[in-house]
């Protein structure tokens, strides 16, 4: 009996201490008596009810980054396969109408030429599934344009383009947990690419045997957040380890790859 | 013996909280610091007292972080004037690599953090949102944090310390040099504190340099905004005056390096 109460002193100070260090983060400006957090996945529908105009919508999005992978790490059975898991999810959205394509490059093989992502996504503009921060009410946009999105000169290249983490948003406008969120983060999206979005011409793989390889095998990733690796490519900013599910796991992925209509 | 156990725990848990409160009320940064971004502006708009001011206002900041013992420099461009040269920004601020307030690297050279080759622009550097940190280890607030309409206006914001404030002064060109163009990017070379027009009921002017518009440029340490990912030459300004900066979301703030 003696010694509950001592017991209970010391659970006292170690509760302290623990919420001494959660207050000590660093962190910031935004932890100033903030108001209630909007969080970080504000949904379109319950924003703009006072700004008129066109409301976002599925059917005014023409890019988006798979809610969900198929599963089998590397393997999406071929572009085929990637192709159809895009047009499967937008229709579940009511997006079906356009045609879809994943943005995935595949290597050369013998009597095979290499494909390239850029070259399987239209020519834009690209819109996501969320209600754009400036201008008139509706979907905000991705980029303008194929030069614009892969930075296709020097000042392009410098400046970006409209895909940030808030924007790589997936076909229900949920936003990808990336660096610095709850887990599971799922930031690396699978491409293939390089930074200038057509394929790898060297012999190693980069795209887990032309996306059939759950097993053994690579595949070259970009970052819907624009954080990793040390650079801020959403395309081409490291490799995975493996092309297994736990693999891409292992590193912050799910399999998940973007999605632009051609139309 | 239990009794004397838990003491002990008691004493030593005390002894840690202890500790900790005083590493809370004054965090450290990290020795490598060599970067950061201004915790708070100067506060007349874009008159910043010219770079002399701007350096001085990196120094004094840092110093208050015990990292005065280098040489801080404003990462901002101002433009020639009849006699007088051209300042480019990158020109100001050594050769890197560069560090941030926990001792992360913001980019190896100056090529990696403007992205002189088309690889490395595409590539981009490693400041975002998580190491675009004040000399206090803050974060930036920016799009999506606390998102208010009345975040637009300065009354709002020099009070609303966790309102969008993304916007940093810089006066360049995405490759860090000064602007060649007759028009206004530099605030008159970080000197003046005035809009064109009175800014209209709604604090929405017109946005960016033109004929006899006062006229900064800006970039993004979270890399969000303005149709672009741009860390230092997204877009223009409303104006130079105090209040119209946070009519696009910024309050005067800028980047600081050590040149040492």
């Amino acid at each position: 009996m003696m010694t509950k109460p001592h017991a209970r002193i010391a659970i006292v100070c170690v509760s302290l201490l623990a919420s001494c260090l959660v207050l000590a983060r660093p962190g910031g400006l935004a932890q100033q008596a903030p108001p209630a957090a909007q969080g970080a996945q504000p949904a379109p529908a319950g924003r703009g009810g006072g700004r008129g105009g066109a409301e976002p919508s599925p059917s005014g999005m023409s890019f988006f980054v798979t809610s969900v992978g198929l599963g089998k790490g590397g393997d999406l059975g071929g572009l085929a396969g990637a192709d159809a898991h895009c047009q499967a999810l937008a229709a579940a959205v009511g997006a079906g109408n356009r045609t879809w394509h994943a943005y995935l490059s595949t290597q050369a093989r013998p009597g095979q030429p290499a494909v390239n992502a850029r070259d399987r996504i239209g020519t834009g503009p690209w819109y996501n599934y969320s209600f754009a921060q400036l201008g008139q009410p509706q979907n905000a946009i991705i980029s303008q344009n194929l030069a614009e999105l892969h930075g296709d000169t020097l000042v392009q290249a410098q400046r970006g383009s409209n895909m940030y983490k808030q924007n790589a948003r997936t076909e229900k406008a949920e936003v990808i947990h990336g660096i610095g969120d709850m887990p599971p983060i799922e930031h690396e999206i699978l491409t293939g690419s390089q930074t200038d979005g057509r394929a790898f011409t060297d012999s190693a793989d980069h795209t887990c045997n032309n996306w059939t390889s759950s097993g053994p095998g690579s595949a070259q990733v970009g970052h819907s957040d624009r954080i990793g690796n040390a650079n801020h490519s959403w395309n081409s900013s490291n490799a995975t380890t493996g092309c297994s599910q736990a693999a891409l796991e292992s590193t912050g992925g799910a399999g998940l790859f973007y999605c632009f209509a051609i139309n | 013996m239990a009794t004397k156990k838990s003491l002990v725990a008691a004493v030593a848990a005390l002894t840690l909280f202890g500790g900790y409160v005083a590493v809370a009320q004054m965090p450290t940064p990290d020795p490598k610091m060599n970067f950061f971004v201004t915790s708070v502006p100067i506060g007349d708009g874009g008159n910043l007292g010219g770079l002399a001011g701007a350096d001085a206002h990196c120094q004094s900041l840092a110093t208050a972080v015990g990292a005065g013992k280098r040489t801080w420099h404003a990462y901002l461009s101002t433009q020639a004037r009849p006699g007088k040269p051209a300042v480019n920004a990158r020109d100001r601020i050594g050769k890197g690599p560069w560090y941030n307030f926990k001792g992360e690297v913001i980019a190896p050279d100056l090529a990696h953090l403007h992205g002189d080759t088309m690889e490395l622009a595409r590539l981009g550097n490693n400041l975002n949102k998580l190491t675009g940190l004040t000399e206090k280890g803050e974060t930036v607030p920016g799009l999506y944090d606390y998102s208010d309409a009345r975040d637009n206006f300065w009354w709002y914001a020099k009070t609303t310390p966790y309102s969008n404030r993304h916007e940093m002064l810089t006066g360049s060109q995405p490759d860090g040099t000064a602007f060649t163009d007759e028009n206004d990017h530099t605030c008159d070379n970080w000197t003046s504190n005035k809009d064109a027009a009175p800014q209209p009921a709604g604090g929405r002017g017109a946005i960016g340099p033109g004929p006899g518009r006062p006229n900064a440029q800006i970039g993004f340490p979270d890399r969000n905004g303005g149709g672009n990912g741009s860390w230092n030459s997204s877009h223009g300004t409303r104006g130079c005056s105090q209040e119209s900066l946070p009519g696009t979301h910024g309050v005067g703030m800028f980047y600081c390096f050590a040149i040492n």
